[in-house]
């Protein structure tokens, strides 16, 4: 295994924690939370990629910002739909969001 | 060697450092304590890149996440807990499939990063400064920064209007 | 070829004539009002011209059938049928049958169906039955021959039911129609049987594989032919439609229900006889149907009281006798007698019409007698029917009757010629019972019908004539010598290879005459006896045996039979089929359908929670198992 490879590793298990996170918790800020996780797991693996690959020209740095951007974007509109929630149902509890539905 | 010489001491640390804090963002019971963890997560990832070479995203991480969207998710927190929701479970119902299909996920990926054959391995690569990759971004991927710059206006007055929500209307 | 041309158009106007005054009759007649039967009468006695044109050109030519395939009619594959006609000596015959009693017949409906509501229908339906008739006699392949079999079998249909506002005509109508369905499939199984054994329909092809055949096949092929017999010629089991027939005009009932169309069955046996002639057990059960029809619808006939359904299972009668000689091997004997029958059972019925027409509709014989001065030309060619009839010397049928009986004991079918002169002997009795009751002793009807007794007009009584004259004088004509007369040799062409036994004035042949003869007038001295010097004595005699004169009067309760064996289990099965199969089964099956569907989506529905979370692990858990699979795939 090249150095590549190990950095790679902790991306993919920092990413599989974010997911159960995604999946498993109830409270939908902790989702937002862990979904936080996963996106650094991915600028990881981008950044370590840039760093170690010819010819990507400073494209992974530069995505990895781009995504911290989008990642901020997305956390605003997210706590932004939970205080909604919160407020129409006085929880934050995912499964207690169930309308949608036929 | 390209991305900064390899110290697998300094590697083996921080990665511990960033699982451990993950772990705990998922699995401490008290949200603030998840939260507090993130912030030390987030930390670590910082260090990462620091290790790698990459300063500006590095600093970027610091200054994004945990300068700011550590504390707005504080201010959620805050907002959410103070009738103090009582959970009487903090996991849901499909954990007990969620961290089966989470573990395989990360077998599967890590048996394929082994098993694949990365190559250009090991080339020199670019290790462009600030001011190379400020020359790239407002040159060559400017109207990407602006796109995103759009998004972030979008995504402002969605967060205001979602915020104010019905009531402030009255 | 000298004629041959002339002959052609001959064949087609014979098939187009009728047919073009079907067409217009039909839609023009309504106009034309009283005078609706011009044109039809015209074309048909023009066609009868042309049909003794036609057996003229046959009598000249008798050894080479005149064979014209007109046009292609289907094509399938390499095979096709053509508008094919055909002109032997069989068919020579038939055609002056089919020609003459036809034309007659004509003249006399113009009398009898004078003023009545559905004057141009009638008329039109007469020529599309001779249109039929004579595509099903002159054809030269089955397909064709079947197309005028099931266009006769309409005919017959839409005549049964022609007064279908009274129901019983109607639903006699309907009954003639389903009871020859019956035949007809057996005869469509039989076509579909030849044409796969030896891949054609056309007569010549067919016969010359004859003897080619399997011996099982050739007996199939030929039951199914007689299945298709048995139904158009009124034979046991299927002769039930025949008697409800006579709900229909008279006219129709001489034309189609006693001279030609129910004798198609026996042209067509006769038509197929190099198949039969192969076949030793089809003509065995040929004739065993034929002699029990004989005495089964004889003794039926005894105790009628509608003239018409006497004349009628007279007739069934008739037919019977007719296979009885074909399978006997009589072949010529057997067309004979369809040749003389026509005349003199046609003669029979027109004049029971014009009895009917005289009493003012009026069917039962025990309201009728002494009509003998009252109706004089109707009573002397009714009477020569009947002895024609009963085979009294000299008329026609004591010529063909006895050459039948004399096959039949020359050919050492002792029991059927002891059925055969049974037979003959209730023949007898009956069609005097019919003229006693009908023209001698004291009259029985009301007043107000003896007063408007009359005779029928010119336009009915001399077709009466005209057909009493063959009745009267064919047999001697084309019968003399016995066995050797003109019909024999001049059907000899058609049927080849047929033994012929010497006939002796003094020997076997003049006996078994004289013995049939004796028969007979003994019938009409127990019928004199019977029903008119002593009247109390049938009634002695049913009250004597009472179950063998119900069985008599109640047509040995074959409608019972059919009411209970098909008509009952069909209706059981039906309503098996509507509350056992389909409620339960196929609306089950739908149903069930949509009920499964139903749960299936009421399942389905629980996977939409409504929760976040759980969509987000589907699609985590569904990328997960895309990536297994597609790995496995790979082999990666």
């Amino acid at each position: 295994m090249n150095p590549l490879d190990w950095w790679l590793l902790l991306a993919v298990l920092l990413f599989c924690i974010g997911a159960f996170g995604v999946l498993a918790r109830r409270n939908t800020i902790l989702v937002i939370m862990s979904l936080e996780l996963m996106l650094n797991a991915v600028n990881i693996a981008l950044v370590a990629v840039a760093q170690f690959r010819a010819g990507s020209a400073g494209a992974g740095v530069l995505f990895s910002l781009f995504v911290i951007t989008v990642a901020a974007a997305e956390v605003t509109v997210g706590l932004g739909i939970v205080i909604a929630n919160y407020r129409a149902k006085r929880t934050v509890q995912a499964d207690r969001f169930d309308e949608m539905k036929g | 060697m390209p991305g900064g010489d390899f110290h697998p001491f300094f590697f083996v640390v921080i990665a511990a450092w960033i699982l451990i804090c993950g772990l705990g963002v998922v699995l401490f019971r008290k949200i603030v304590y998840s939260a507090v963890s993130m912030v030390f997560c987030f930390l670590g990832v910082a260090m990462a890149y620091a290790l790698l070479n990459a300063e500006l995203v590095a600093i970027i991480q610091i200054l994004v996440y945990v300068g700011a969207i550590s504390v707005v998710i504080l201010f959620a927190i805050m907002l959410t807990e103070v009738q103090g929701d009582q959970f009487t479970l903090f996991f849901n119902r499909q954990t007990v499939f969620a961290a089966p299909v989470a573990v395989a996920t990360c077998v599967i990926l890590a048996v394929m990063l082994v098993s694949s054959e990365m190559t250009g391995v090991g080339e020199a690569s670019l290790n462009l400064s600030v001011r190379e990759l400020s020359e790239l971004l407002f040159n060559r991927y400017v109207f990407p920064f602006e796109l995103v710059s759009l998004v972030l206006l979008g995504a402002m007055i969605g967060a205001i209007v979602l915020a104010r929500g019905e009531g402030e209307k009255r | 070829m000298e004629g041959t041309d002339a002959m052609k158009l001959a064949v087609a106007l014979i098939v187009l004539l009728p047919l073009a005054g079907f067409i217009v009759t039909l839609v023009f007649g309504k106009r034309m009002g009283t005078r609706a039967h011009v044109l039809p009468v015209a074309l048909v006695t023009a066609t009868a011209v042309l049909a003794v044109y036609a057996f003229e050109w046959v009598f000249r030519h008798q050894e080479e059938p005149f064979v014209w395939d007109a046009f292609t009619w289907l094509v399938a594959g390499r095979y096709e049928v053509t508008w094919g006609f055909q002109v032997d000596t069989l068919t020579g015959v038939m055609l002056l049958v089919v020609g003459i009693i036809g034309m007659l017949v004509h003249y006399y409906s113009i009398g009898y169906m004078h003023g009545d509501g559905g004057y141009y229908r009638f008329f039109a339906y007469l020529n599309l039955f001779m249109f039929a008739m004579f595509v099903l006699i002159l054809a030269n392949n089955f397909l064709l021959l079947f197309l005028g079999w099931e266009g006769v079998g309409l005919c017959s249909y839409l005549l049964i039911a022609f007064w279908f506002p009274k129901k019983t005509a109607s639903q006699a109508g309907k009954k003639a129609f389903l009871v020859n369905r019956v035949g007809d499939f057996g005869f469509t199984l039989g076509m579909l049987l030849i044409f796969v054994t030896t891949g054609t329909l056309q007569f010549a092809g067919v016969f010359d594989k004859a003897e080619m055949i399997g011996a099982g096949t050739l007996l199939w092929i030929c039951l199914l032919l007689f299945t298709g017999a048995i139904g158009k010629s009124a034979q046991f089991p299927l002769h039930v439609w025949l008697p409800d027939a006579m709900e229909g005009p008279t006219p129709v009932s001489a034309l189609i229900h006693a001279a030609t169309m129910v004798n198609a069955g026996v042209y067509m046996v006769a038509r197929s006889y190099p198949l039969f002639m192969h076949s030793n057990t089809a003509m065995l059960v040929v004739m065993v149907v034929g002699t029990f029809t004989a005495i089964y619808a004889a003794y039926i006939a005894i105790t009628q009281n509608d003239i018409k359904k006497v004349i009628a299972y007279s007739t069934v009668s008739s037919l019977g006798f007719m296979f009885m000689a074909l399978g006997a091997g009589a072949w010529a004997a057997g067309i004979f007698y369809l040749f003389a029958h026509g005349f003199f059972k046609g003669l029979l019925f027109l004049c029971s019409g014009s009895v009917i027409h005289a009493m003012g509709g009026e069917q039962d014989m025990r309201k009728m007698g002494g009509l003998r001065t009252r109706i004089p030309v109707t009573f002397w060619t009714m009477m020569v029917g009947a002895v024609a009839l009963i085979g009294v010397f000299p008329f026609a049928g004591f010529w063909a009757k006895d050459e039948i009986l004399f096959a039949d004991f020359t050919h050492h079918y002792y029991v059927v010629w002891v059925v055969g002169v049974v037979t003959a002997f209730l023949t007898a009795v009956f069609a005097f019972r019919m003229m006693f009751m009908t023209f001698f002793g004291e009259s029985r009807a009301d007043a107000e019908v003896q007063a408007h007794v009359h005779e029928s007009p010119k336009v009915m009584t001399i077709p009466l004539v005209l057909l009493a004259i063959p009745a009267a004088a064919l047999g001697v004509v084309v019968g003399w010598p016995p066995e050797e007369g003109w019909i024999h040799t001049f059907l000899e062409p058609v049927f080849f290879d047929v033994e012929h036994e010497e006939f002796a004035w003094l020997g076997t042949g003049g006996a078994l005459m004289a013995f049939s003869l004796v028969v007979a007038l003994v019938g009409v001295y127990v019928a004199y006896v019977m029903y008119l010097k002593r009247r109390e004595l049938p009634a002695q005699l049913a009250a004597r045996v009472p179950w063998a004169y119900q069985a008599s009067l109640r047509k040995m309760y074959m409608d019972e039979v059919y009411e209970v064996a098909p008509i009952r289990s069909t209706i059981a099965f039906s309503n098996w089929l509507w509350t056992g199969f389909d409620v339960l089964v196929i609306d089950g099956i739908v149903n069930g359908l949509a009920r499964l569907w139903d749960w299936v989506g009421a399942a389905l529905r629980q996977l939409q929670t409504g929760r976040v979370q759980n969509y987000a692990f589907g699609i985590f858990a569904g990328m997960l198992a895309l990536v297994i699979v597609v790995g496995c795939i790979w082999g990666v």
